[in-house]
């Protein structure tokens, strides 16, 4: 089996394990049909048709054609080749990873501020939606703490601006560009619904092999390739054609919209079993509260786990689902958001991140205030699970997230920060096993803080 | 309650194996991770901040207290500016020793005194006796070589948990607890130039001078080098002077920027019975009339090399060794290391010939 059972795994914001439909789909293409596609014969003829044609199921899935789809090795390439499209100023999001953050330090770029849930100040765009830009770049849903943007309404803005600026005779264009890495899997990315001209979509976040990813270019955009060679790609990405990893890629995209609406519930019903586990033995009732049936004739928590048996396996996850279901998962997420919005923090209670009502579901970025979280990482690793953190750690040399710093939170709150992100590996025992291992950590470094503990 | 010990982790094998075994001996232990270099050079990527998350790993899997004690600035004045000094000089100076004298058992040391520390610990392959710096107990691992300037103060405070240990045997602790360190490649000499090399350390800083490499018997220019100062007196590699039988650096003429080279292994330069020390350190009150006196007086003169008697007398300038045999010729500022059998007495360093 391709994922280690003795692991929990909840870090599928920074890599996802390949689907097992998608590692089939791709094996043909390295074995006995491995040949380049620009190739003369009819073996090649074949797996060009093959490329195309997988090429097609992608454009799909953003609800549009093969033709429109630039394909890349991987989301950072893609980004790149997008930014091109910029010939004057580039508006950028706060919160864009650095993929895009490091390409717009290369043009005349301004940065736009978010909220403390991190969602883009409207008022703040509008204020900056010069006559001299022509690129705005907000990811659709972030990266660290999973934010999701309100693109129809930022389209709608600049679709106003595009239509004021054609009557005063302006004719400089104006391309709304996103990052639609962390989002593949979770919510709708029809660019034509988005509103966006350009969207960069990536197959390691959804399934597919890494370092394979593509560009949709709305018709009429001018680009400038960032590979040149033999003209692959119409010209702007060069390169034979990665045509194992671009099937692979579709399977994986096919699969993951087949499953959309599902897989979003399953998150949901994750997300909430962990972020009771997590608020569990803090001492704010309200937090509690959240989980506490609204009618008797609901089954307590713990018993979701009794009932849903010990075997890993899907039937868990929908039985974990139906269970979310009947008490109206839709609407918890914005009370519990009300709650701890109104009331005072306990200071070893957990601070979620964001606002689940606009945050990819498999997202729970999460703060222990004082806690160095990089310890716990290791501390969690010990322990078999797999978290990341949100903030400064070693291995990033110690730079704090500017995602953290842009949605208001302290260094200490930023260096106290775990983002933990639900995936296909992850079922309601896994989830709820991790989150009583995480709050046991967490305690254990409370205590320690309080110089209960000595080494 | 334990006594409280501040133990430099590198993230390394030897110190995390050292963190578990002070932990097990009831030590209330916090890990220090030494930020001494960050830079990246040419061709090299620093590897200090995975070598600080490995650290941190086994400090907080072992429920440590660990923190990061920033000497970038001191390391770079005291450690590096005086290795280019050195070098700019001509001489070839040893780096680890001045870190351990300036850094590790100097900076370290007295911020953990006033962090409230009883004890400093590293994974260093030495031992104490809480009051002399002792020879450990893997003869091909002791590194009281790049310990002798150590303080008296900071020897009687010092514990070397892993000094009775073979490395083997460090090893296979490390692995008996599975520490995902156990493996790791082990780091030699200067931390920060291992991998790529002290002469591309010293180019990025020290200009490029060109000059002649010549013969040593003909006065013959057989090719060019880019610097007297980043060549060593035996060195045989980095001339590019072709094929055939290697030739060694013999002497250096830093004011015409000349190194001679010879094919004759036994060039007159190449070995001596003597040698002239300067700036001594000699470790708990011994002085030179001491060391003299002794009945058998025995040095080290690179790290690793085997132990060998040696007869020391005074001088105006410092002390003079002699040696019963030929010995190669230590270039200068390298260290010369002094034993009374197991207990390290202190040292010098080669002053020019």
């Amino acid at each position: 089996m391709w994922y280690n059972y003795s692991m929990i795994y909840l870090d599928h914001a920074a890599a996802t394990p390949m689907s097992e439909a998608a590692i089939q789909a791709m094996l043909p293409y390295l074995r006995s049909d491995f040949y380049n596609p620009s190739a003369p014969y009819l073996p090649a003829k074949h797996v060009r048709e093959i490329y195309e044609a997988a090429k097609n199921r992608i454009a799909h899935a953003v609800g549009a054609k093969g033709v429109d789809l630039v394909m890349t090795a991987g989301a950072t390439e893609s980004i790149n080749l997008a930014f091109t499209a910029c010939k004057h100023r580039a508006l950028v999001l706060a919160t864009e990873h650095h993929a895009v953050i490091n390409v717009a330090e290369q043009y005349n770029s301004t940065y736009l501020q978010v909220n403390r849930d991190g969602v883009i100040d409207l008022a703040d765009f509008k204020r900056q939606l010069t006559d001299e830009v022509d690129f705005v770049s907000i990811a659709l849903a972030n990266n660290e703490i999973g934010t999701i943007q309100p693109m129809a309404e930022i389209a709608e803005i600049m679709r106003t601006v595009r239509q004021d600026r054609l009557r005063r005779g302006v004719t400089t264009p104006l391309y709304l560009y996103s990052d639609a890495s962390q989002a593949v899997n979770l919510i709708d990315i029809n660019a034509a619904r988005l509103g966006v001209d350009l969207l960069t979509i990536n197959a390691a976040k959804c399934g597919g092999p890494k370092a394979v990813g593509a560009l949709y270019v709305a018709h009429g955009i001018q680009l400038q390739p960032v590979v040149m060679g033999g003209g692959q790609e119409k010209g702007l990405r060069s390169g034979t054609e990665n045509v194992a990893g671009v099937v692979a890629f579709a399977e994986a995209i096919t699969e993951a919209k087949a499953h959309l609406q599902s897989n979003r519930k399953k998150y949901q019903t994750l997300a909430k079993i962990m972020r009771q586990g997590l608020k569990k033995g803090s001492s704010e009732p309200n937090r509690e509260a959240n989980w506490t049936p609204k009618s008797p004739s609901h089954t307590p928590r713990p018993s979701i786990i009794a009932q849903i048996g010990k075997k890993v396996n899907s039937k868990s996850a929908e039985a974990a689902i139906k269970l979310a279901d009947s008490r109206g998962t839709g609407s918890i997420p914005s009370e519990q958001n009300q709650s701890e919005a109104s009331e005072p923090h306990d200071s070893t209670a957990p601070l979620f991140l964001g606002n689940p009502k606009h945050q990819l579901a498999s997202f729970i970025p999460v703060c222990f205030p004082g806690i160095d979280a990089e310890r716990l990482v290791y501390k969690l690793e010990s322990r078999g699970v797999l978290v990341s953190t949100g903030a400064a750690c070693a291995a990033n040399k110690g730079t704090k997230s500017h995602v953290l710093a842009a949605i208001g939170l302290s260094d200490p709150e930023i260096a106290g920060s775990l983002r933990i992100s639900l995936g296909s590996t992850n079922t309601a025992e896994n989830v709820y096993e991790a989150a009583n291992i995480i709050r046991e950590e967490v305690e254990h470094e409370y205590r320690r803080l309080e110089g209960n503990i000595h080494g | 309650m334990g006594k409280k010990v501040f133990l430099g982790m590198s993230g390394g094998v030897d110190s995390s194996v050292s963190a578990i075994l002070l932990k097990e001996q009831g030590y209330k232990v916090t890990g220090v991770y030494m930020k001494n270099w960050s830079k990246d050079l040419p061709g090299m990527k620093c590897p200090w901040a995975e070598d600080l998350a490995d650290a941190k790993r086994v400090a907080v899997q072992l429920d440590l207290d660990f923190e990061v004690w920033d000497f970038e600035e001191a390391y770079k004045q005291q450690v590096v500016d005086y290795m280019l000094a050195e070098f700019k000089q001509g001489r070839t100076p040893n780096p680890d020793v001045m870190c351990n004298q300036e850094i590790k058992f100097k900076l370290f040391f007295e911020r953990a005194l006033a962090g409230g520390a009883d004890h400093i610990a590293t994974g260093h392959y030495a031992r104490t006796d809480g009051e002399h710096l002792l020879r450990a107990v893997d003869e091909n691992k002791d590194q009281t070589y790049f310990l002798y300037r150590m303080s008296d103060a900071a020897t009687r405070r010092s514990l070397f948990p892993i000094g009775h240990l073979t490395k083997p045997e460090v090893k296979q602790l490390a692995a008996s607890y599975g520490l995902d360190v156990a493996s790791k490649k082990e780091s030699m000499g200067v931390c920060f130039v291992g991998e790529v090399g002290m002469k591309e350390f010293l180019q990025t800083y020290l200009p490029s001078t060109p000059g002649e490499i010549r013969e040593a018997e003909t006065d013959q220019v057989l090719g060019f080098h880019d610097g007297a100062i980043f060549y060593t007196l035996g060195q045989r590699h980095g001339l590019y002077l072709g094929g055939g039988l290697p030739y060694y650096v013999v002497k250096k003429n830093l004011s015409l920027n000349i190194v001679y080279v010879s094919k004759n292994l036994n060039y007159p330069t190449l070995w001596t019975k003597q040698l002239k020390l300067q700036d001594l350190h000699l470790r708990n009150l011994l002085t030179v009339a001491d060391l003299a006196s002794l009945d058998r007086l025995e040095v080290r003169l690179r790290h690793r090399a085997a132990l060998i008697p040696a007869q020391l007398v005074a001088t105006p300038s410092g002390c003079q060794l002699t040696f019963a045999e030929q010995i190669k010729t230590p270039a200068a500022g390298q260290s010369v290391v002094f034993y009374d059998g197991e207990v390290c007495l202190g040292g010098g360093i080669i002053a020019d010939l």
